[in-house]
């Protein structure tokens, strides 16, 4: 049966206000992410507000980053895949499809809005306070009921493995925000609580959080991702099924265990951090095996790069995600690490990830879906979505570049000892000396911001200009699951 | 046409956020609880009239004979 004749059984509006949430988030983010870079160059940009100063604003920027953003960018993503590889409409009905998108963003909307008031958890990206938490976990329960639920009425089956992914993704992510959140509120009214675990164990349970959100949020989810759209844009079977399964299985288990290489050189036990050391190394085979998975399924069609603005995005992506799951295992040896950790190094290796990896296999997605899912033949421009793709990957250049520099510079500094075994620079030296470097990071996100709106503008035009075509057909599947 | 299961049980949800919203905004001791209290109580109030709405669009619909409304 054509995708035609079936698309009127899947639930796509959802889908579509996921992608308007996509892009409505991804300026907002972007454009946070500009404004925290100006303050850190030029400290008074903060205007001497409380709302607007850095400690209230960054968690603003990661969480429309990696919730917001990438959360609603996997939310559509996962609802339109499984709907077409399982074949069958969104399990349990459009009320609980529009409560988990209306719940979700409202979610984000009070998370922010308690951040900029001052009121926060104080764990990194587990920021908002108890009454919050208890609301995700219930829209999150609902999304895994609605996925869980399509994918056991499915009629296709087999189930692809983009859905495995995304499985992994729904209910590891339940687990680390349940177990990270466990706390004990001061009172029913009050937003104000203690977490169950103190000292090392809770920084020990934070980084099993934290690492894992990489590891499932922004990994696993954006694998399922890459496994559906780069085989349907490029019109070619995934590279290798069997691959995508070992990279699947073998990925899920290394990741969990890798959290500790954040706490290098603290109170944790040794062997703890040796364990996440071992593990985050190990990570380097799955990794590549998927990068190189994704890769390769261009075999054959390599050409379509020049043609195909959204996956050129895709395969830069993978492209990213192979570099900075290489950087990463490397700054968990405990040597480097002694250099790298609190330095900007840090900074510049999540946005290689988050820049590189995250935001640019949405591109791709988004770039594919806006105009299938609005019945438009093509994109209103190829030539901004090529403007868009060289102007983002620059602000990436920039940013990385800066951070690189600037991180080893600082960690050079703070570890240098003169003759007489004092400390050689003072912690004001080295603010001082990455100055240069600052500036620079914010101009890469200037030319990131600007890309996007680029999109944005190229987006509403596919949509809305006349002179884009309609589409009469839905686009022909490849080998997948269910299409 | 027959309800889903999903608008009951998004209804009841709804009806017991409102409440949750309006005693955590009644007792809050703080800025942010009585926000999130009135937000929590206003979405509910929305989300369920938004579900009202759609349960008559798509009894309308039905009754022209399209199969298919979201």
């Amino acid at each position: 049966m054509s995708d035609l004749a079936l698309a009127p059984r899947y639930n796509d509006a959802v889908v579509k206000k996921f992608v308007i949430a996509t892009v409505f988030w991804a300026v907002v983010a972007f454009l946070v992410g500009v404004i925290l870079a100006s303050e850190l160059a030029w400290p008074s940009v903060n205007l001497g507000l409380s709302f607007t100063n850095f400690g209230r604003l960054r968690p603003v920027h990661t969480s429309a980053a990696i919730f917001a953003f990438g959360g609603s960018a996997l939310f559509g993503t996962s609802f339109y895949i499984v709907q077409r590889t399982c074949r069958v409409r969104l399990f349990g009905g459009e009320a609980l499809a529009n409560f988990i998108f209306w719940g979700y963003q409202f979610f984000i909307v009070m998370a922010a809005l308690s951040y900029v008031m001052g009121f926060s958890q104080g764990q990194e990206y587990a920021e908002p306070e108890w009454h919050l938490d208890l609301w995700l976990t219930v829209v999150w329960v609902t999304y895994g009921v609605v996925f869980i639920g399509t994918v056991f009425k499915r009629e296709e089956p087999h189930i692809y493995v983009a859905n495995w992914f995304f499985m992994a993704f729904i209910l590891t992510i339940a687990v680390l925000h349940i177990g990270n959140n466990l706390a004990v509120p001061v009172s029913l009214f009050t937003a104000k609580s203690y977490n169950v675990a103190s000292g090392v164990q809770n920084a020990m349970i934070q980084w099993w959080y934290g690492h894992n959100a990489v590891g499932f949020f922004l990994t696993a989810g954006f694998l399922g991702m890459m496994y559906y759209f780069i085989p349907k844009a490029s019109g070619r079977p995934v590279y290798s099924y069997r691959i995508s399964i070992v990279h699947f299985w073998s990925l899920v288990f290394m990741y969990i265990w890798a959290g500790p290489h954040h706490l290098h050189w603290t109170a944790l036990p040794d062997w703890t951090q040796t364990l996440g050391m071992a593990f985050s190394i190990m990570l380097w085979m799955p990794s590549w095996g998927g990068m190189i998975n994704g890769i390769m399924t261009l075999s054959g069609a390599w050409d379509k790069l020049r043609t195909d603005p959204g996956l050129r995005f895709s395969v830069t992506a993978v492209g990213f995600y192979g570099m900075a799951t290489f950087e990463g295992p490397v700054m968990s040896i405990r040597d480097v690490n002694a250099l790298s950790h609190y330095t900007d190094w840090g900074i510049g290796h999540v946005h290689s990830g988050a820049l590189g990896w995250v935001a640019f296999i949405s591109f791709g997605a988004l770039y594919y879906l806006v105009p299938v899912l609005w019945k438009r033949e093509a994109l209103y421009s190829k030539t901004l979505a090529s403007w868009h793709f060289w102007t983002a990957t620059l602000g990436i250049v920039f940013y990385i570049t800066s951070m690189w520099v600037a991180g080893i510079m600082q960690g050079l500094m703070w570890r240098a000892y003169d003759s007489f075994g004092f400390l050689q620079y003072s912690f004001s030296e080295s603010v001082s000396a990455v100055h240069p470097y600052y500036v620079i990071r914010m101009l890469g996100g200037v030319l990131f911001l600007a890309g996007m709106l680029i999109m944005v503008y190229n987006l509403i035009q596919t949509v809305r200009s006349p002179t884009t075509d309609k589409r009469e057909a839905m686009p022909a599947g490849v080998a997948l699951a269910g299409e | 046409m027959e309800v889903e299961a999903g608008d009951i049980v998004a209804g009841a949800m709804m009806l017991v956020f409102g409440l949750i919203g309006l005693v955590l905004a009644s007792g809050a001791t703080d800025n942010e609880m009585y926000v999130f209290g009135l937000s929590l109580a206003g979405f509910a109030a929305v989300f369920g009239v938004g579900l009202i709405r759609r349960h008559f669009d798509k009894a309308e619909a039905y009754a022209r004979g399209e199969d298919w409304h979201v």
